[in-house]
Parts: C-alpha cells; structure tokens; sequence
C-alpha cells in the first residue's frame, strides 16, 4: 500500500482548498436549482442566488490560487535547497492535485469525475469566477426589470457551473459534460430575446455550428481513449479517458503517431467550432444578439476560450500528434493565423459596435490558437488571462453605451458618436482596455500578445510571425475606428438625443403588460421601466454598472505585470506558478478509484531534475505530463518593432477617421464606390467572404430541404409503396384469380351453357348454370393431372 | 445456469396482476367510467408495487444471474416450459415498463381519446402491461413468443379505435409488419431449437429454455445459424423498427393517441432490441459476428435516415416519430460492436429513449389538445403562450440530442465511443466509418430538434392563436375555440410526467445506476466473444 | 363391390367387443328414437328433439371415455378393420362434441327457420355417426362405408332451407361434385385392391411395401384415393363446391361441415397414409405437399376478396386446410411422421374448437344484423361488446395469434414440419409462414368492421343471444383460450405412443 501512503503524504502537503476545488463548480450548479425552484419568489428575482455563488465560487478559486502558489514556492525551495544550481534546468515538477470518484463504469471502463488542479485550471478558475461575478453584478442594473430576468440569471450562472466544471476536468468524459452545457447556455443565451426571431436563428445556428465542431471532439475522445487506455491502465491506472493519463501516453514515446494525428485533428476541429475559429466562426458575430453581458461572459472572455483551453489541456496530445516541436507550419498554426487576419479585416466594415468587438474577440483567439500552434503555450494561455479583462471591459463598455448612451442602439454610425464627454467613465475605461487590447506598453495586452508573436518567430514559425505582427496592426486600426465613431466625432442619431418613433409606441404600449415582444431592438428587452429616466438622451451608466467597468478596465492596465517578461525572470510569476515542469517522474500506478475514494497522480519524488520531455522519450518507469517548450529571450528591439507597428495602426487609423467620418473627405468618401480593387474587396467582407452563404444557402439549405424532402420521398414511395404496392398487388391477383379462374372456369362453357340453361328455371337452374360441370371437369382433370405426373414420377 | 430461486412467485404476479384488474373491469358497467378508471389505476400502481418489490428485493450483487427464477411445466410435449427470471439486461427495461403504464393511466384521467369509451380503452391497456412485462422476464423461446405476440392485438385496436384520420390503415400496417416479422421469428425459434437439439452432448434434454440454447447454441455450425439468425433478425429488426423495415413506425406512432404513441416508443420499440440482446446475440454468436457489419450499416443508414426523415416533416408528432428511427439507429449501432460497452449504451440508449421520447410523445399530445393541430407551420411561441409546456418541450428536446447531463447523452455516446474498437474479429476500419456517421448523426439530432424548438417554442403565436394569450385580451374574442384550450401544463400532466422528467436528470447525472445493474448482465450475455 | 369383398374371405361371424362399439351402438339407438319422437310430437313441441339430440350426442360421448380410461387400450375388431385406439377415441370424442355444439348452435335456428326439425337432427346424428365409424375404420370397405354414411346425410342438410334456391344450389352441387369425388375414389380403391389383393389397409401397407419401386398402378390408385379425400377436406383444387355450398346451407350446417366433415376427411387420409401407404411416401409426399401449398395460398388470397361472411368463412377454412396438410406433406421424412400426425390432431381439434365459435358469433350477430355482408357488422362492439370481444378472440385464435388456442395449432403444424428438416420442410414452412401473415389480411377486416367502423344503419340495438348459443359459445371460447393457454392438455391427446403402430391393431 505504497501508493496509499504517497496519497497520504501528499495530501497532507496540499491545502483544503487545493484538495476541495472540486466544489467550484457545485456552488453555482446549486444556485441554479435555487433559481428555478425559488428564484420567482425571492425579493431579487434569483439574482442574488447567482450573484452569491459566484462570489463564493470566486473565494473558493482564489484560495486555491494562493495555496497552489504555496505548493509551487515549497517545491521549489526545496528543489533548490537540494541543488543551487537548479533555477537553470527550468522549473521542479509539482504534481497537479487529482481527484477522481467512480461516475459510472461499462464493460470494464472506469469512468470518473473530480477535480484536476494545476495552474492552467486555476486560472481559469480564478478568471471565470471573476468574469462570472461581474458580469452577474452588472446585469442586476443592465437587465433590470427583463420579463425573463430569472431565466437569465439561471443561464448565466448554469453557464458558470459548466465551465467551472469544464475548466477541472480530470477526464475527457466530464469535460465533455461541462463543454456541452457551456453550449446550452449559450443557446439559451442567445435566444433570451427569443420573440424576435433573428434572435432565436442566431441562437439556433450558435448551438449547431458548435455541434458539428463537436463531432471531432467525441470522435477524438474515442481515438485517444482506445488508443491510450491500456497504455494508461498498465502504467499508472487510469482509464485512457484521464488527461493527466493521456498527457503522459502522448509524451511516452509509446503512443501510435496516427493516433495521435487524428485524435489531435479531430479534438482540434472542435476547438475550432467553440472557439470561433476559421471557418465555424460566423456564429460568433450572430450571437451578439444575446443581452450585452452574456457577449461579454460567453462569447469573450469565456466560453469561447474553451477551445483554447482544451489545446492547452491535453497539449502534449497536440505537441506529438501535430509535430508542434519540429515543423514550421502545421494545422493550427495555419488555422490560428488565417483566422486572426479575416477576422481582423472583417472588424473594419462593421457598423454595429458589438460585432466589431466579436471579430475582434475572432481573431485574438485566433492569437491564442496560434501561440499553441507555434509552442508558445505560456504566452497564449496568458493572453486568455488578460484578454480575458480588457474584452470583457470593451464588451460591458459597450453594452454601457447601449444601455444609457445610444438608447439600445448598437449602430455606431447611426447611433453614436461624441459620447466620451457625456460617459466619461465608460469612455475611459473603454480606451484602456482599447489599448490593452491594441497591444500597448504597458498594458496588459502588449505582454500577451507581444510575446506570442515573440515565440512564434522563436519558435521557428516566421511566416507566422508575419502574420501576427500585422494583425497587431489591423487590431489597432478597426479598434481605433469603433471607438472614434463611439466617443468622438459627432453625435449622431439617438447619441444625439432623438428618439426612435416606433419606440415611443411600444414604451406606451409596454406600460400595460410586462411583455416586449414586438422590440425591435434586442437590447430594448432590458427596458421596461422607461418611466424611471426620463429623458432618453446619453448619459453616464449608474454605478452597477460602472464599478465593473473600473475594476476591469483597472485590470486591463496592470493584469500584463503577472507575467512581465521584460522585467527579468522575477517578474514572470506567470510561467512560475502556471507552466507545467517537462519533468520526468516516476509513474507510480495509482489504483483506479472506487467510489468515495480519491487518488492523486503522479507520486513523484518532487522536484527531481531530469533531461527534459520530448527530446528523448522516458525512459522506463518515468513519465511526463509537458513537453519542453522554449521561451523566446525578450528583446527590446524585437518589441520595439511591434510597438512601433502598433503605433502605426493607431495614428494611421486615427487620422483616416478624422478625415473620413468627421471631415468628409472627398478623395476618401466613396473611395470603394470609385476602385475597382476596393470595392470587390469591400464587397467580400460586407458579405463574410460568403462563408454564411455557403452555410445557410448551400450546405443547410441543401440538407434541410431537397436531400431531406429526397429521403422523405424515398421513404413514402419507394419503401412504404413496396409495402403497399405487396398489399395491394395480393388483393388484385386475388380479384382476378377469384374472379376469372375460381369463379368461372372456363369461360366459354359458362357462356355456352349458361345460354342453353337459360329458360329452364327452378330449382335445378344452377346446377345447369354450367358451374357444376366445369366444378366435375376441374375435379376429374386435377386428378387425372396430378395422377400422370405422379406416375411419371414415380415410373 | 445458477440462478436465484428464491421468491419466484414475484414475476409472476407482477406479470399477471393486470389482468386480474382485467377481469375486474369486465364487469363494471361501461356507463361507469371513474369506475373503470379508478380500478385501472388502482391496478398499475399494484402492479407498480409489486415492480418495486422486486427492486428492492433484486439482488444487485448478482445481476448477472438470473433471479425470481421459476421453472414450471408448461407444454411438455414441445418441451417448452414456462421459465421466467430476471437479470440485469431486463430489470430495467421491465421496471420501465410498470412505471409508463401508471403514468399514462394517470395522464389517461382526464385525457381519454375519442371516441371514449376508458374502459375499453384501459382493459387494452392492462392487458399491453401484461404483454410487454412478460417478454421481458420470458426465459423461454416459446413463453417470449406467446408474450412478444400478446401485444400486437391491443396496440392494434389502441391504433386503429382512438387513433387519428387514418388510424385503420396504420394499424392493419402496424400488424401486418410485425406479424410478418414474428412468423418467420418463430419459424426461426423453432428451426434453432431442432438444429440444437441435435448438437446437444448425451444426457441433455433439449428444450426451448434460452440459457441452455445460449450455452449450447455455440454448437452449431456456421451457415445453420446464419440463416437462424436471419429469421430472428427479420421479426426483431421490424420490431426495432430498423431501416428498411421502419415505414409502419411514423404511421403508427403519427396516428395513435398520445398515450399509444408513448408505450410504443418507450416499451414496444424495446422487445425488439432486447430480442438481440437477450436471444438471438448470445445464442448465435458465430452468425452475430457474420451479420454485426451489416446490423451496424442498417444503423447508420437509419441514424442518417432518420435525421434527414425529420428534417422533412412538417407534423410534430410525426417528425419526433422519425426521430426513433435514428435513436433506435444509435442502439443498434451499439448492439452491432458485440462489446460490452456497447451493449450497456443499448441497453441505457433503449431506457433513456424510452423516458425522452415517450415524454415528447406526451408533449405532442398536450400541444395536439391545446392547438387541434400539430402543424410546426401554424406553432409558434409556445413558451409565450404556456411557458412552461415550452420549457419542457426544451428540456426534452435537449435530453433527446444528446446533451450530457441528460439520460439521452449515455445512451449516444457510448455507443458511438464503442463502434470505435468492435469485438475481435469485426472489421475495425468500416466500423470506425460508421462512428463518424454516428457522430455526424448527432450532428442533425440537434439540427432537427432545435429547428422544431424554434420553430413551435420561439418566436410569436401565430395570429389564429394570439388572440388569447393568456392574461390580456387584444379585443374580444370569445367566440374563439381554443380560448379555453389554450392553458399551461394541468395537474394531471404534472403528475404523469415529473417521474420522467426527474428520471432524466438522474439517469443523466449519474448513469451508474443503471449501468452497475446491466454491466454484470451484459458481460454474461457477451462471454461467446470473450466480452 | 361388397359381393367382391365377401368373395375374398370365407364367412364366420366375427366376435364382437360391444363396449368398443358401444359409441355407435348408442348414436344408432339415438337416431331411431328421435324418429319416434318426432313421429309422436306436436308441431308446437318439436323442440323436444334438438334437446334429445344433444343428450344422445353426450350419451355417446360417455362409452368413449369409459373406453379412453379402460385399460386395454388397443380393441381391434373384425381382424382389424375396425379398431378403437387412442386415436380414433379422440376423434370420436371431437366428432360428438362438435356435433353436440353443432345442435345447440341449430336450436334456435332452425326453430325459427321452420324447417323439418326431426328429420333434420336424424340426419345430422347420421352423419355424426359416419365420422364416428371413419375414425375406427381401417378397411378400404369400411372407410367407404363410413364416409357414404357421413356425406349423403350432408348432402341433404345442405339443402335444408328448401324454399331458397341458393340452399338447393348448394346441395345439389355438393351431392354431385360428392358423387364424382366418391367415383374417382373408388376407382382408386378398386385398384389398389387390384394390385394388392386385400383391402384391409394395414396388409395393404405391407404389399405395396414388397418391392420399393412403385408401378404406375399403384401410384394412380393412390393419387385417385388421395384425390377423394382431398375432395372432402376442400383442397385446392378440390375445393370448388365449397363456397357456394356453405354460402348456400344453413349456417349451423355450413359450421358442421366446414368442421366435421372436414376433420372426418383428415381422419379418413391420416389412416390412410399412415396405416396404407406408410411407405409410400415418394408418391403422396409431393401430392400432397403441392396441395398444401397452394390450398392454403389460394384460400388465402381468395378470401381476401369476400364481402360475404360465411363466403370467407369458406375460404379460410380452405387455407386453413392447407395447414393441416402441411404436416402431412412431410409425414414420410425422416422421423417427423411422429409430430406431423400429432399436429393434424392437434390442429384439427383447435380448429373445431375457434371455428364452430366462429360461426357461433356469426350467428348470435346475424340475429340483428340480418345479412351476411362482412360491412354489415360495422360497430358490433359498440352495441354488443360482448359478441365483438368473442368474435375477435375468434378471429385472433383463427389468425394464429398467440395466446389463443389458433396459434398451438399452427405451431406444432411449423414444429412438425421443421421437424423433417429438408429443403422442402422449410421450403413449405416459410409459404405457411408468410400465408399466415396474409391470413390476417381478412381476419383483421372483419376485426376492423367490428371495432371500428359505425353501425351500418344505425341498428345498435343490443342482441338477445339464445341461451343454447351461449352454451355452444361458451364452451368453443373455453376450448380456445384453454387450448392456447395451456397447450399441454391437448397436446397430450395427441401425445400417441408410437402412433403408426397404434393403427391396425
């Protein structure tokens, strides 16, 4: 009972909130039940259920935090202390903290569910939980009064189990659980507004450009699991579900490489369609038309980073099946860049604020795919981190704007314009998180991002550098569009204080009944206690509303100092504390877990120092969980080159504003009306590079209407007219045969003597009737037949 | 065998009660429905109890054996015998059986089709129970027979009495289908048992029992049981029903009152894939693996099929009847990989599909009663109207494409896990191509589904329904039919379908229930492939 | 012919076991006293003669199970031309029960249809007692005998409702095509005498037996018997005089000889084949086997087409002929001929049983509905729920659908025939399989009219049903579902220890 004492052992040296992560999740799944039974009957609606549990989730994800960096700093003194020259063989290993309890078992699989702790989960964790919690504080003001204000609440915080969930899955199986549901409240999200049926569509398409991405993901499970599982039951125990399980598996040298690949593609076409990657991401921008927070929880800072986060999860999968160490292009390198520049370009002809900040969203994940893609796991995990506040700052600024500035509007060109002097505060903590976002020094962007394009090169994917480097200057660019057409330049439309006529009909109409169907603006959902502000003309967002926007925007501006690289390696708490050791450790087999009991993986002499992983495969007995990724040295000179492309985009974008919006500038206006060249590429991206066409027009259209309607028909004349044809044929034959052989044998002796009976009547009449003859002449002819050939036969 | 003897009288009662109600029944005066309805009631949830009684007295440690056996001399002559017990692969199913009977009595309270007439209507009913229950604890080729049959003639006057505008050409097709089918089954049956009784070492008395043919059914040579097997395959596969033997299935389920629609979907469906599971698998095992690709192409094609079937139908009631075709599709599919993992997803996939569907099949008919139409054309906004009807039509749309959490995920998932990596000696590759079909089935699960979601749920009435949305009236309209029609779920409906909708959940967040007690069982029926 | 029999043995009186024939002797005694009865009875009090017509019935019924207990169980007569065995006491029982239900069901029937009452019973107690003697015959001779004694009586009760034409028609046909029949079957058995010098079936057995290859005299000879007795079971494509005459006949008739003088018909070539021409097979095998296929094919797509009740009545008991002569077609193979005679018993009596009901429900209905035409039972369960509940258990056990009693039937007929376990076995077991499916075809049309389709002209009044009928009802609707829930208490009547050897004593 080695293995048991280890447990011991090391459960002893974590901390509760280490060991109970796993009840992160619960709070909020708890919530959300109370919601549903009470939430109608509480004095907020439910909300303070939701508000309250993510808070508590929050606590619970921060203690985590901080014991984790205990843990972290422990080990490493220790490591130390047992050889000086340690710093330089990167980090000491410090095992995760896994739970795992039966959930169900099946044909002798074990299936569990619990918790699997390292950095990458907590800060996902902490990130979430934070997000959740300001997001759900912000609506309380942005969706007051909503005729689904419960529902909303309920989805928002389900939405939260499911990540949180998601986020500490040991197992494919229970991350597959929280993804799912993540999807669902996404659906229900989109659609809170569901009258109006754009919404509901939007919605729809949501849930099912996700689902087909989800097939590579249950696809891919199933590879890797047949594939690694006796592997991993015979090495350490565990089914060949366990990531930490197929983490090592991959690492092992062991793994088919063809299994690898696939099972990597095909968890990578998931990771596409969640998070919005090219070409599943058109379903992003449509699900703006969800309530403002939910653009800024799910489709920013959160859900959609899932895939990210699952490349980043089970990266060693990624690691061998996509050859990540030693090629300079490969899938998701290719995928990641091609998606940060569309979605770049696209951001630039939209007139809606939201979707401007939805492609944006596009393409940053498109940065994080392509620091996975390129080995630059550090940094594209960081860029969740801080994207993660300034988006969501950009997103809830925006909703701000909409809900007191543009009177529901999210119309830049009609709607807005000069709001920064009447919503300061939303004005400024836009323009941080714009910076951050563009990629500034020294805001938080600018650590992320710039380092990803840093490793990239490093990492010998140039070309990919390029790519990186000019979508920090199209960021920069349309960011600085949106917020000029927002905060600057002139008021036009409702900014300016009008007033949407056929508003004023439904405000009326919407004093009698607490219903908002006929809305014609998504946003105006929120709105039906008009009477509370009078007058409908921009001014500054109450403070529910702000304080998020503060705290965010305060984040955006220091969140890039977790992980400083500039500032020498004591600043880079980040790659300390979140980056997994390639360690090679001894894989001690734990047993598979039954029910109620727990088991930690791996049970490793703590900070023993080996070669690093995936250079050379392990040797026997020792496993690793990450391989060795190398991290570019920062050079000024390198940022220097970034800041100053960043700059470019800034001012350039700035000035073309200027002259474009507010000056009018005739050589400028109409300029894609006049060139060829601009106007067909104007063209192809006021249409989405007619992606949404293929989709809904030819593929959808296709399925749903003519093959389908061709199977249908398939079904009702072709197998169900076999089966009715059978029926019918059978009674014609038996008319016939009853009819022209039972009934009257040989025609002409009916005819003949039923013309010589006619006359003699009475009683004898049938038997004349011929019938009896011809019934003898049967009866005899059979027999004689029958008889000669049995003859024959038998002669 | 070692079975479990003890207490073999509780089959049988469970099995036999509702007729006992029936007799009861026949002499209450046709006049005096609460009557009827009351002891109908009164009798399911006897019934009810006794299934509970089994439950708790069901030894879970020993699912693998057969329990509650009993053996009694039935036809001597043919050697058949009335053998009965329970093990892990039919106490579900079983159970699942007696608790749908009870709610759809409770739903049939207040919700008798025309032409009327409950007691009729519910002595069908009781007599359905009897059937579905009995092959479910049939241990004999024969005993299965007789019960697998017992069904057809109720279901067929359910059909073909209270059913729609074409209920008579629905139910003489339901018949005839499955009749087809049971015949040459029996043909089948009988061929089998000859064949084995020429098989069997000295010493053993041939008979119809089916542990001894599972035991001994390995014993016959390849081609005989190919052709044996294609006989059983024939009468379960239209019992499934499987493409290319579905077409009775949209018929019927479209034309039976709501609550034939739902004992079809959650019980009848299943004695046709727990025939594989139960006999014709385990007792062929050699003609199994021969007939297991082409099983799990039918699948496929009936997963697709399905989907796509949905995808055309412009009547609620009809597409969620499509919508089995591919479930079921996904069960089979299961089946065909001849692996335990896959045989436990069936077996969920069967119960699961039974609670979701059956539950759909439910909501149909309340939209059926509230709307007079199932048109998706002419619904619309139905959370608006009756919100939580809607939510629940959500809810089960949901747990019908598959959603984690819900009972539906485990039946899908696994089966599409386990098509990954077949029993031995089954092509891997063709089976790994029908995975991705699968999943590309799940694909249109959710795109069926929450089109019809859209469309009934979301949105605004329609304008020949708006008038009375509940709580304010646009102008006067009480001249308007469905003004009182137009209500939210009624107590009645509560009642008859929280079991199912909490079984969902739970079955859904903790599938260890059900897969503790079938695993054992399963790893039994599949010890022929080294399961 | 009876001179050339006499000529073949030289004449002692042979000893005579009075309790073997006691059956007989009691159905003899019953005919003549029903004849004085009727002679002594007013027109008002006729009635007289039905009730002791059903105690004659049942009084011949108790020799026979005195007989079934006694312990000898083999009694053979007259060097074993006329044996009382196991088999034949099972039949006589079926013989006498169904001609008592055949009575109840007459009662009323012919009481209102005034027609001759006394004569009427006589001649059905006649023909009861031709099947009674049928079923121990073993001799050429008394095969002929006993089957002229159970038809000429037919032949005049089909005829019964003298003033309409149809009944004329119907008898008139019946004798004639009969007649012919009787022709070609004698002709046969004076040739299968010819070759083999005997008539007494068991010797016969053993002559045609001498050298394995058959003339072509021997084969003619038992075609041409064959052929008589198919003509009797209604084979196709024997089977013409059928529909007319049980459209045309009394239905209490129809019902009689649709099952009766069916069943004596099988008794008649079970002996035959099993006791005759055991070895035969290669001749009567394939005969038959055609026959049965197509009768029960034919019978089955011809009575699809019926609008008239007691006309597909007709048919499906052609097609249901052809299943009792599925087992048949295999009798020769292998060791099926066991389970293949067993079947025949089994099947015939179920078959008595659900379709003396049938026609019982018929019956009771037509008393309202006043016609025939199938459409004219629209809604029977809504006004008569009762008969519409007997009326489907009918049809399901006639369909074959378990639990009823049709469905045993038709299993051991399969059972038998897989038995054999060659190609033609299965070739013919997958045509009674899907022929069965079709069957349902008009059973489940009757069952639609009853549950589902409206009252025709509105007529629900409810039916008084008759007590006699509900006697006959009750006891055919026990015998079904019992027959079907509990199998084994039929199948052990046909459960025969070595039953070739049992024949011929």
């Amino acid at each position: 009972m080695l293995a048991a004492e280890a447990t011991e052992e090391i459960l002893a040296s974590t901390g509760w909130f280490l060991e109970n992560a796993w009840v992160i999740p619960i709070v909020p799944a708890v919530a959300f039940v109370l919601i549903i039974f009470f939430g109608k009957k509480m004095p907020m609606k439910g909300s303070e259920f939701g508000v309250a549990s993510m808070l508590a989730s929050l606590v619970l994800a921060v203690g985590a935090a901080w014991q984790w960096i205990q843990r972290v700093d422990g080990v490493s003194h220790a490591a130390h202390s047992v050889a000086e020259e340690g710093a330089k063989h990167g980090a000491p290993f410090v095992a995760p903290i896994i739970r795992e309890w039966t959930w169900w078992q099946s044909g002798g699989f074990e299936f569990g569910i619990g918790q699997h702790i390292d950095g990458l989960a907590l800060t996902l964790l902490v990130v979430v939980a934070f997000i959740s919690s300001l997001v759900q504080i912000y609506s309380l003001e942005y969706l007051r009064g909503d005729r689904r204000y419960t529902h909303f609440f309920a989805a928002l915080t389900l939405f939260s189990a499911g990540m949180l969930c998601m986020v500490l899955a040991p197992n494919m199986v229970q991350l597959i659980l929280g993804w799912e549901i993540m999807g669902l409240c996404s659906f229900m999200l989109i659609g809170h507004w569901w009258e109006e049926e754009a919404n509901s569509r939007a919605a729809l398409k949501a849930f099912f450009t996700v689902r087909v991405g989800d097939m590579g993901l249950l696809i891919g499970t199933g590879i890797l699991f047949f594939s690694a599982n006796s592997w991993t039951q015979e090495h350490l125990g565990v089914s060949g579900f366990n990531i930490s399980g197929l983490s090592a598996w991959a690492m092992s040298g062991a793994a088919s490489q063809s299994a690898l690949t696939w099972g990597a593609v095909a968890l990578f076409v998931a990771c596409i369609g969640k998070s919005g990657q090219f070409p599943l991401h058109t379903w992003l921008p449509d699900a703006m038309a969800g309530p403002t927070p939910v653009s800024s929880l799910l489709h920013s800072s959160t859900m959609v980073v899932a895939g990210v986060f699952l490349v980043g999860r089970l990266y060693p999968v990624f690691w061998e099946g996509m050859k990540i160490g030693d090629t300079n292009i490969n899938f998701i390198v290719l995928i990641g860049g091609i998606t940060i520049v569309i979605a770049a370009l696209l951001a630039f002809v939209q007139h809606d604020i939201k979707k401007v900040l939805a492609y944006s969203t596009v393409s940053q994940l498109g940065y994080m795919m392509l620091g996975l893609g390129a080995g630059a796991w550090l940094p594209a995990i960081f860029h969740i981190f801080t994207h993660a506040f300034f988006k969501a700052c950009l997103f809830l600024a925006a909703g701000s704007v909409s809900h007191s500035g543009s009177h529901h509007s999210f119309d830049m060109k009609k709607d807005m314009g000069g709001l920064a002097k009447k919503m300061p505060v939303t004005a400024t903590t836009w323009i941080i998180s714009t910076l951050a976002l563009a990629g500034v020094f020294p805001l938080a962007g600018f650590f992320s991002k710039d380092e990803i394009i840093d490793n990239v090169g490093h990492n010998g994917y140039n070309a990919f550098m390029i790519v990186g480097l000019s979508g920090a200057f199209l960021t920069a660019a349309y960011m600085t569009r949106a917020t000029y057409l927002t905060f600057f330049g002139e008021a036009r439309g409702a900014a300016a204080g009008e007033h949407h006529d056929e508003h004023d009909a439904h405000a009326a109409h919407d004093d009698h009944d607490a219903h908002v169907g006929h809305d014609t603006h998504a946003g105006h959902g929120a709105h039906d206690d008009h009477g509370d502000h009078g007058d409908h003309g921009p001014h500054e967002s109450p403070k529910l509303i702000t304080i998020p926007l503060v705290i965010l925007a305060a984040l955006a501006l220091v969140a890039g100092l977790a992980n400083a690289t500039p500032f020498g390696s004591n600043w880079e708490r980040f790659k300390k504390y979140v980056e997994p050791s390639s360690e090679y450790v001894v894989a001690e087999s734990a047993m598979a877990s039954g029910p109620g009991e727990s088991i930690v993986l791996p049970a490793a002499e703590e900070g023993a120092k080996k070669e690093g992983c995936a250079v050379v495969d392990p040797e026997e007995g020792k496993v690793c969980y990450f391989p060795t990724v190398s991290h570019a040295k920062f050079k000024w000179s390198k940022a220097a080159l970034s800041l100053l492309i960043v700059a470019v985009g800034l001012v350039s974008s700035w000035l073309f504003c200027v002259q474009y919006y507010t000056r009018r500038n005739r050589r400028l206006v109409g300029l894609t009306e006049r060139n060829v060249v601009l106007r067909g590429g104007y063209k192809v991206l006021w249409n989405k590079y007619y992606l949404d066409a293929l989709y809904e027009k030819v593929i959808v259209r296709a399925v749903a209407y003519p093959i389908s309607r061709a199977a249908y028909w398939f079904n009702q004349n072709v197998l169900d007219g076999i089966v009715n044809a059978a029926g019918k044929i059978s009674r014609r034959v038996a008319g016939w045969v009853y009819r022209n052989i039972d009934q009257r044998v040989v025609d002409g002796a009916v005819n003949g003597s039923g013309a010589a009976a006619r006359g003699t009547g009475g009683a004898l009449r049938p038997v004349q009737s011929g019938k009896v003859n011809q019934y003898g002449a049967l009866l005899f002819a059979a027999a004689a037949i029958g008889a000669l050939i049995l003859v024959i036969i038998n002669t | 065998m070692d079975v479990l003897r003890d207490q073999n009288w509780v089959l049988s009662v469970g099995t036999f009660l509702p007729l006992v109600g029936v007799l009861v029944m026949l002499f209450i005066p046709k006049a005096d429905e609460e009557l009827s309805k009351l002891v109908a009631l009164v009798t399911a949830v006897a019934t009810l109890g006794v299934g509970v009684y089994t439950l708790t007295q069901f030894d879970f440690d020993q699912a693998d054996k057969l329990q509650f056996f009993a053996d009694a001399e039935w036809i001597k002559v043919i050697s058949s015998n009335y053998t009965i017990g329970l093990d892990g692969m039919s106490l579900p199913l079983y159970f699942l059986s007696m608790v749908v009977t009870v709610l759809v009595m409770i739903y049939s309270w207040n919700h008798i089709p025309s032409p009327g007439n409950p007691k009729a209507f519910l002595i069908l009913m009781l007599i359905l129970q009897t059937g579905m229950a009995g092959t479910f604890i049939a241990q004999d080729l024969i005993l299965f027979f007789v019960f697998f049959e017992v069904v057809l003639l109720p279901m067929y006057f359910m059909i073909g009495v209270w059913g729609g505008e074409q209920r008579q050409y629905a139910s003489l097709k339901f018949f005839l289908y499955t009749m087809f089918g049971s015949a040459l089954m029996l043909v089948a049956f009988i061929a089998l048992f000859f064949k084995v009784r020429g098989a069997l070492p000295e010493g053993v008395e041939a008979s119809f029992s089916i542990p001894q043919l599972a035991e001994y059914g390995g014993l016959l040579g390849r081609s005989a049981q190919i052709w044996i097997f294609g006989g059983m395959f024939v009468g379960f596969a239209v019992k499934v029903p499987m493409f290319p033997f579905h077409t009775w299935l949209p018929d019927a389920h479209t034309q039976a009152p709501t609550q034939g629609s739902v004992i079809l979907a959650a019980i009848l469906l299943k004695l046709g894939t727990y025939g594989f599971v139960r006999i014709a698998i385990p007792i062929l095992p050699e003609a199994a693996k021969e007939w297991a690709p082409w099983i799990g192409l039918l699948s496929v094609i009936g997963i697709i099929y399905g989907a796509l079937g949905c995808l055309a139908q412009t009547d609620m009631k009809r597409l969620i009847a499509f919508s089995s075709v591919a479930h079921m599709g996904f069960v089979m599919l299961g089946i065909s990989t001849l692996t335990p993992m896959g045989f436990n997803a069936a077996i969920f996939g069967m119960v699961a599909h039974g609670l979701i569907t059956g539950m759909l099949f439910f909501l149909a008919g309340s939209v059926k009663e509230r709307y007079h139409t199932l048109e998706i054309a002419r619904l619309g906004g139905l959370l608006k109207q009756m919100p939580k009807l809607g939510w629940i039509l959500g809810f089960c749309a949901m747990a019908s494409l598959g959603l984690p959490g819900l009972a539906g995920f485990w039946g899908e998932f696994p089966a599409i896990l386990s098509a990954y990596s077949p029993a031995v000696g089954l092509p891997e590759e063709t089976f790994r191509t029908f995975m991705v079909i699968a999943a590309l089935g799940t694909v249109f699960a959710a795109a069926y589904l929450l089109w019809l979601f859209q469309r009934t749920a979301f949105g605004e009435p329609k304008p020949e329904f708006a008038g009375n949305d509940h709580g304010h009236g646009h102008g006067a309209h009480g001249d308007d039919a469905h003004d009182d029609d137009l209500h939210d779920v009624n107590i009645f409906e509560w009642i008859a379908w929280t079991p199912f909708l909490i079984a969902i959940v739970v079955f859904g967040v903790y599938p260890q229930l059900m897969f503790k007690v079938i695993d054992p069982a399963v790893q039994v029926a599949l010890k022929a492939f080294g399961g | 012919m009876l001179s050339s029999i006499l000529a073949q043995v030289p004449w002692q009186s042979p000893t005579i076991d009075y309790h073997a024939i006691a059956p007989e002797i009691v159905l003899a005694g019953g005919i003549c006293l029903i004849i004085l009865v009727d002679l002594f009875t007013s027109e008002s009090r006729k009635w007289i003669t039905a009730t002791l017509t059903g105690f004659v019935m049942l009084g011949a019924l108790l020799p026979v199970l005195t007989l079934a207990v006694s312990d000898a169980d083999v009694r053979s007569m007259f060097d074993g031309r006329y044996v009382v065995d196991e088999f034949s006491l099972t039949l006589k029982a079926l013989f006498l029960v169904a001609g008592y239900v055949v009575v109840l069901m007459s009662q009323n029937h012919v009481e209102e249809g005034d027609y001759y009452q006394g004569e009427y019973y006589t001649l059905l107690l006649t023909s009861v007692t031709g099947m009674v003697m049928m079923a121990s015959s073993r001799d050429l001779v008394s095969i002929f005998v006993a089957l002229e004694f159970l038809s000429i009586p037919a032949y005049m009760l089909a005829a019964w409702r003298k003033r309409d034409r149809k009944s004329n028609e119907a008898g008139v046909k019946y004798y004639l095509l009969g007649v012919f029949a009787s022709a070609v079957m004698l002709y046969g058995m004076s040739l299968l005498y010819g070759v083999t010098g005997s008539t007494l079936l068991s010797e016969i057995g053993s002559k045609l037996t001498v050298e394995g290859q058959f003339g072509g005299v021997e084969a003619l000879a038992i075609t041409f018997v064959i052929v008589g007795f198919a003509f009797k079971v209604s084979a196709v494509p024997f089977h013409s005089w059928a529909p007319d005459t049980y459209e045309g006949a009394p239905t209490p008739v129809t019902a009689f000889l649709s099952v009766a003088s069916k069943a004596a018909g099988f008794v008649a070539l079970v002996t035959l084949i099993y006791v005759g021409f055991p070895q035969a097979q290669d001749v009567w095998q394939p005969f038959i086997w055609v026959m049965a296929a197509v009768t029960m094919t034919v019978g089955n797509l011809l009575a699809l087409r019926q609008t008239n009740i007691v006309r597909m009545l007709a048919y499906s008991s052609i097609s249901q002929g052809g299943f009792i002569l599925m087992p048949l077609a295999v009798a020769g193979t292998g060791d099926a001929a066991g389970p293949a005679l067993q079947a025949v018993i089994v099947y015939l009596l179920v078959y008595a049983a659900m379709n003396l009901g049938m026609f019982a429900v018929v019956i009771a209905a037509s008393r309202t509905t006043r016609s025939g035409e199938i459409s004219s039972f629209g809604g029977l369960f809504s006004y008569a729920p009762a008969l519409g509940v007997l009326m489907t258990i009918f049809l399901a056990s006639l369909a074959g659908i378990p639990p009823l009693g049709g469905w045993i039937a038709k299993f051991s007929a399969f059972r038998a025939v897989l038995e054999a376990g060659n190609g033609w076995a299965y070739a013919i077991a997958v045509i009674g399989a899907v022929n069965s499916v079709v069957a349902f075809g008009y059973y489940g049309n009757i069952m639609r009219e009853v549950w589902m389709k409206p009252a025709p002209n509105g007529e629900t009044t409810a039916v008084r049903t008759p007590s006699s009928l509900v006697a006959a009802l009750s006891i055919t609707v026990v015998g079904t579902l019992m027959f079907g829930i509990l199998p084994g208490t039929i199948m052990r009547f046909g459960d025969l220890v070595d039953l070739t050897g049992a024949f011929g004593g």
